[in-house]
């Protein structure tokens, strides 16, 4: 039963100009708001649905929306790092695999439409009833990732310092995890054999599903009210009205070559620090974003692969339009992107990828603000923490008896800008996970939380100062290993128009009293009783 | 009439940002009355309306739903407040969960924290999840501590310390120690037992900064009124007596809302109406609910940014409502809200602003009747909103007015239509099968329109939508909500009622305590259940059956079940409720409006009428004017009647726009009314829809 006629209530054609075909203002949002409410919903059954803290506590996941041909629709706004790289996913999960109705494809290989490892992406396509019939095309696809906790490798969490793809875990091109609905057996086993703690992920992975099924659900009944070229339309519409967004942001950036350059303090492996450069050229409505001149791919798990970097620019082009534009591909069309192959950027296989998702992404951002912030001084801010100061702890409880897997994310400091100071201990540009509270930490692990501060003192002075960072320390009960992946430990969150830098981030082992700074990325055995400490960034301050 | 003194005067005021509403009965009569609010001081406000409506009276019971709490912490004049927490945690409460509110700002910034940093107090304890005593507070720790509070000068303290829902002995310690010093101490494991220490804290810290406020409020309120019997309405829409209101003033932070969903429920009851989704739309927000059997409830909420964990109805908010202004962006697209014009500038047809809103859009399309607003107390200006719809119309593209006031309509409606499925898609309900239960100012017009959009066939508006939440003070029943912590691994429901019987008791005491008799008490214990290692929580009631409940609820919910697998137990809670209202005589909900609101309508003929429709009697309304309206997606010539004039088992089955004094009614194309025995007007979408 169709619940509802007519499109809009206006008897006959509207008479001004219309925006697009068939399209006029009114269509435009009535369309855009059901396409990315179908997103939402998808979001809403995974938090309801999802078993680990990691889904429930901290909302480490994204869901989408993707037309026919496997163009982003709708994307809902979780996770920014997401968004350029999920339609990659889709992309690549179409190329390798013929999907029938009720099909799951499951992949998370960094080198065919993935990220790092921990980001499992799940696709299905979406099949309209009248065209069920064999070999025809679906109609749209639905698509969600969601971050696991563990995914098997060398370390823990999955973050480990890691010279190659190979030790950060289960590596998975795309691959059906249903198939008619029906579970693919094979493909469940090898997937639950290879990580830490199978429950969690099982309980993760139907989680996944069901919000998938509910897309599918909803685009199906989208098309029965509307017609199935009225959705198509409306579809291609979205995408281009995110264009005429991202046009509207470019043409406010003053035309002119904007270029800057920052570092990344190193990989964990080898000495020395790498460089991410960047120059915007904005002219005739059009921006080249060259990352010419950024190191070669680096031995450690600091390199970003393209899906990550189209995340980042397409994050500041966000943050110029305020958070008002839908994600969709429509985005990077009026964007002319140039990454160096084989580099820090956009790395090659079989290059380690585990932290340039979570730490490369950040300086990326940080230096495309920078390229910025001349063209854009009365909007730009200083330099956030640039960190996601990653913290992955593993091993068995004895007490619970069981394995476990802890991996969190600590914000910092957020830079000054030109409106006031910045803001303190939040989680800034490519993430917004929350954290674990303390109280379900000690129920859920063995470990126990000795302090959780803001870390006074941390922002960088200026007209207005830098947000504070964070001072967290955590106690094991057990044994366990280790893994730290953090960044603007020798580096500093630069200041502007004259403000100071942020303090610069501190690791800490504390043992039999003694205290031990430990480097901004290392892999440790930890025995019951040492402490880890970890101080975290402030934003860099702003004016004089 | 009999000796005034021999009558019950049972009063329900709802104070709300622009309007006190207050209705009440004397026996059989019925009164309603609303006046300007007194946003200085609401008791002003309140005061008033009761001594120009009853000078000689003093209520027997009077039920008040207010805002003074939620007020005081949106703009921030609570209390100075000192917050004590386990040393090592006193950011807690500004670190919140780390995330920033908006995802995409350039600079990003979260609220200040309710009690700044010099004004937070480490103690030195700690206390392990299991509710082992890691290090006790010694004497001379406590001792600093009071030292440090007393120095600091505050009004009212909080006190939050790690694991406290899984032994409450250090903050019990804190709190003696703090006694000598006379302010009032809130300990949060009596408010959110709940582990999740920045919840519990901003819980526990937004009690203790609006108590002193509220505690003088409540009082003053209490002694002018001279009100025998004097009661707040509660988030969770129970009252609760006024001196626990006053100590707990956190739990009446939904209070207005909550007596509106309660009255509509008491409206569908009646009715014979099983589910629906109740639609209040006001000028700047609207908020909904899905109403099933009972209640929909939820164990938090939020007020601004801050999360408050007490229980409370489950109701959503959007930020569109009838001064909702609407644009076109930078892509083109036309948008409505979140911002508001308010009361001042307030929508272009006021006069004084010049932004197009839903209110102009209405009256452009001829649903809002210029000469009827606020039963003609209001003339809105149709030039103005003209002019500011055609500046739109321009920057749209969408031709003219008309056509565009449509758009804002449909779009306005869309934004409603998914915060609905929202709701719906988290309770795992399909709402195709629920009635719209229509109410506040604005929304009536819009009934006909969001029903369609989901689906839905039936609509109910009940009498005087614009005072419904006074409505619900006034019938409300006492009600007192205590959690439970609990943590067990398939706990029996002998060991569950055991861990529950001494807060049964206590909340049984409650009542008591008000007057109630133990006869009149019905008790019920829900547990909050997950798969072991999950981390969501499904409430169910604590009965037996009530693990393959849980399992039930789980299907329904995440479409996934697993019998076999072990459950945890993560909380409780214990529900002691006043069994029926005994305020006043059963028949008076029904007339309550009546005497002022529908003069000529005998309170005798709807009583005691089922509530099934009837034979027509003798009712042929005239229409009070012809106007051109837009319905039906087009422009018709429809009548417009006043609803005092629409008598019960009156139908209709063309559009029309009805109007009375708090509201006005779009019956659109494709819709047959009818009018039901409470009056309710009753629309069903015509078998041809």
């Amino acid at each position: 039963m169709a619940t509802r006629a007519k499109n809009h209530p206006v008897s006959g054609k509207p008479k001004g100009k219309t925006s697009a075909k068939g399209f006029d203002a009114i269509d435009l949002e009535l369309f855009n708001s059901r396409l990315i409410a179908v997103a939402a919903e998808m979001g809403t059954v995974l938090r309801q649905a999802g078993f680990s803290p990691n889904i429930k506590e901290r909302r480490d996941y994204s869901c989408a929306v993707f037309d026919g041909a496997g163009e982003m629709v709708s994307h809902a706004a979780h996770i920014p790092v997401h968004v350029g790289s999920t339609p990659l996913s889709v992309r690549a999960a179409i190329d390798a695999v013929d999907m029938g109705a009720g099909d799951i494809v499951i992949l998370n290989d960094p080198y065919a439409g993935g990220t790092h490892l921990p980001d499992v992406t799940l696709v299905a396509p979406v099949f309209l009833s009248s065209a069920a019939k064999m070999g025809a095309r679906p109609f749209a696809y639905v698509a969600n990732r969601a971050h696991h906790a563990d995914i098997g490798g060398a370390g823990p969490g999955s973050m480990p310092l890691s010279t190659d793809i190979h030790a950060e875990g289960l590596r998975m091109p795309p691959v059906l995890l249903q198939r008619g609905e029906e579970m693919v057996t094979e493909t469940l086993t090898l997937f639950l054999a290879n990580t830490r703690v199978t429950d969690e992920r099982r309980g993760d992975l139907d989680a996944q599903i069901a919000a998938l099924r509910t897309g599918t659900k909803r685009v199906t009944s989208l098309v029965e009210s509307f017609g199935e070229d009225k959705i198509t339309a409306a579809m291609r519409e979205l995408q281009a009205y995110t264009r005429r967004m991202i046009t509207d942001v470019i043409a406010r950036i003053p035309e002119g070559r904007w270029a800057a350059e920052d570092f990344l303090d190193g990989d964990g492996i080898k000495q020395g620090r790498i460089r991410i450069a960047v120059a915007l050229e904005v002219g005739r409505g059009r921006l080249i974003v060259d990352f010419d001149g950024s190191a070669a791919q680096v031995t450690g798990p600091l390199n970003a692969n393209r899906a990550i970097t189209t995340s980042a620019v397409f994050y500041v082009l966000g943050l110029l339009g305020g958070g008002t534009m839908p994600a969709n591909a429509g985005m990077l069309d009026a964007v002319d992107l140039r990454l160096p192959g084989d580099s820090v950027v956009n790395c090659s296989f079989p290059a380690a990828v585990a932290g340039g998702n979570v730490e490369t992404s950040q300086r990326i951002v940080d230096v495309l603000l920078a390229a910025l912030a001349p063209a854009l001084p009365e909007k730009i801010p200083a330099a956030s923490c640039g960190s996601m100061n990653n913290v992955a702890i593993g091993g068995f409880d004895t007490l619970r008896r069981r394995q476990f897997s802890y991996y969190e994310t600590i914000g910092g400091g957020a830079g000054a800008g030109p409106s006031g100071h910045g803001a303190s201990a939040v989680q800034t540009h490519m993430t917004n996970t929350l954290n674990t509270p303390v109280e379900m930490l000690e129920a859920y692990y063995p470990m126990k939380v000795i302090c959780y501060r803001v870390r006074r003192g941390s922002g960088g002075k200026g007209r207005h100062r830098g947000g504070e960072g964070i001072d967290r320390e955590i106690e094991m009960l057990e044994p366990a290993q280790l893994t730290l992946l953090t960044e603007r430990r020798e580096t500093e969150p630069w200041g502007l128009q004259g403000g100071g830098p942020g303090k610069r981030g501190r690791n800490v082992l504390v043992r039999g009293g003694k205290s031990v700074k430990l480097p901004g990325k290392t892999t440790l055995a930890l025995e019951r009783g040492d402490r880890i400490r970890v101080q975290t960034p402030g934003g860099g301050g702003f004016g004089k | 009439m009999n000796n005034p003194r021999a009558q019950r005067l049972v009063v329900g005021i709802d104070t709300g940002g622009t309007f006190t509403d207050i209705v009440a009965t004397l026996g059989k009569q019925s009164f309603r009355f609303k006046l300007l609010s007194t946003p200085h001081d609401p008791a002003v406000a309140v005061i008033e309306g009761l001594r120009r409506l009853f000078p000689d009276h003093s209520p027997d019971t009077l039920t008040y739903g207010t805002t003074v709490a939620t007020n005081a912490m949106l703009q921030r004049h609570g209390a100075r407040t000192a917050l004590v927490t386990t040393e090592g945690f006193e950011d807690v409460i500004e670190i919140g969960r780390q995330a920033r509110s908006s995802l995409y700002s350039l600079e990003p910034c979260n609220p200040p924290a309710l009690v700044p940093r010099r004004l937070r107090i480490g103690l030195p304890e700690r206390m392990l999840v299991d509710g082992t005593v890691e290090v006790a507070p010694d004497v001379a720790a406590l001792a600093r501590l009071r030292k440090r509070v007393e120095q600091a000068r505050v009004r009212s303290i909080a006190v939050c310390l790690l694991h406290a829902g899984s032994n409450p002995a250090h903050e019990k310690a804190a709190r003696e120690a703090l006694k000598p010093l006379g302010l009032p101490v809130t300990v949060s494991h009596t408010l959110s037992p709940e582990p999740g220490e920045y919840e519990r804290t901003s819980t526990t810290v937004a009690n203790a900064y609006v108590r002193p406020l509220m505690e003088e409020h409540i009082g003053k309120l209490r002694r002018e009124s001279g009100a025998r019997q004097f009661r707040v309405m509660q988030s969770n829409s129970g009252c609760i007596g006024a001196a626990v209101s006053a100590r707990e003033p956190i739990r009446t932070m939904l209070s207005g809302p909550a007596g509106g969903v309660a009255a509509a429920l008491a409206c569908l009851r009646r009715a014979e109406i099983r589910r629906a989704i109740t639609f209040d739309m006001g000028g700047t927000s609207t908020d909904v609910a899905l109403l099933g059997a009972d209640l929909p409830r939820r164990a938090s909420t939020r007020v601004g940014s801050i999360p408050i964990r007490t229980p409370c109805l489950d109701i959503h908010t959007v930020g569109a409502g009838g001064g909702s202004i609407a644009y076109v962006d930078a892509g083109g697209s036309l948008k409505v809200g979140p911002q508001s014009a308010g009361a001042d500038p307030g929508p272009a047809c006021y006069g004084n602003g010049a932004s197009p809103t839903v209110t102009d859009a209405n009256l452009v399309l001829g649903r809002l009747r210029r000469g009827f607003f606020l039963g003609g107390g209001m003339t809105l200006d149709m030039a103005c909103a003209e002019s500011a719809l055609n500046g739109l119309a321009c920057k749209a593209k969408t031709g003219d007015a008309w056509t565009t006031a449509a758009g804002i309509i449909e779009v306005v409606e869309a934004n409603m239509e998914q915060a609905v499925r929202l709701i719906t898609v988290e309770r795992g309900e399909d709402p195709r099968d629920c009635t719209l239960v229509c109410f506040g100012g604005a929304a009536a017009l819009h009934g006909c329109g969001l029903a369609e959009k989901l689906g839905l066939r039936e609509i109910l508006v009940p009498a005087d939508p614009g005072l419904l939440s006074a409505r619900g003070m006034m019938d409300g029943v006492l009600v007192r909500d205590l959690r439970v912590p609990v943590r067990a691994q398939d706990p029996s429901l002998g060991r569950l009622q055991r861990i529950t019987n001494s807060s049964r008791h206590a909340a049984e005491r409650a009542l008591r305590a008000e007057g109630i008799k133990t006869a009149d008490i019905r008790t019920e214990v829900f547990v909050s259940l997950r798969y072991l290692g999950q981390s969501i929580e499904i409430e169910v009631p604590l009965a037996r059956g009530f693990r393959a409940a849980f399992d039930r609820a789980h299907l329904r919910l995440l479409h996934s079940s697993d019998p076999g697998r072990s459950v945890e137990c993560c909380g409780a809670r214990v529900t002691a409720t006043e069994r029926r209202s005994t305020l006043r005589p059963r028949t008076a909900a029904t007339s309550a409006v009546a005497d002022l609101a529908r003069p000529k309508l005998r309170t005798g003929g709807a009583r005691g009428l089922p509530p099934t429709r009837r034979a027509p009697r003798h009712c042929k309304p005239e229409p009070v004017e012809q106007a051109q309206v837009h319905v039906g997606g087009r422009k018709r010539r429809v009548p417009v009647f006043k609803r005092e004039g629409l008598l019960p088992g009156y139908e209709r089955s063309e559009p029309a726009v009805i109007v009375e004094y708090s509201s006005t009614i779009l019956l659109d194309e494709g819709w047959n009314l009818w009018v039901d025995a409470d009056t309710n007007l009753r629309l069903e979408r015509s078998a041809r829809g």
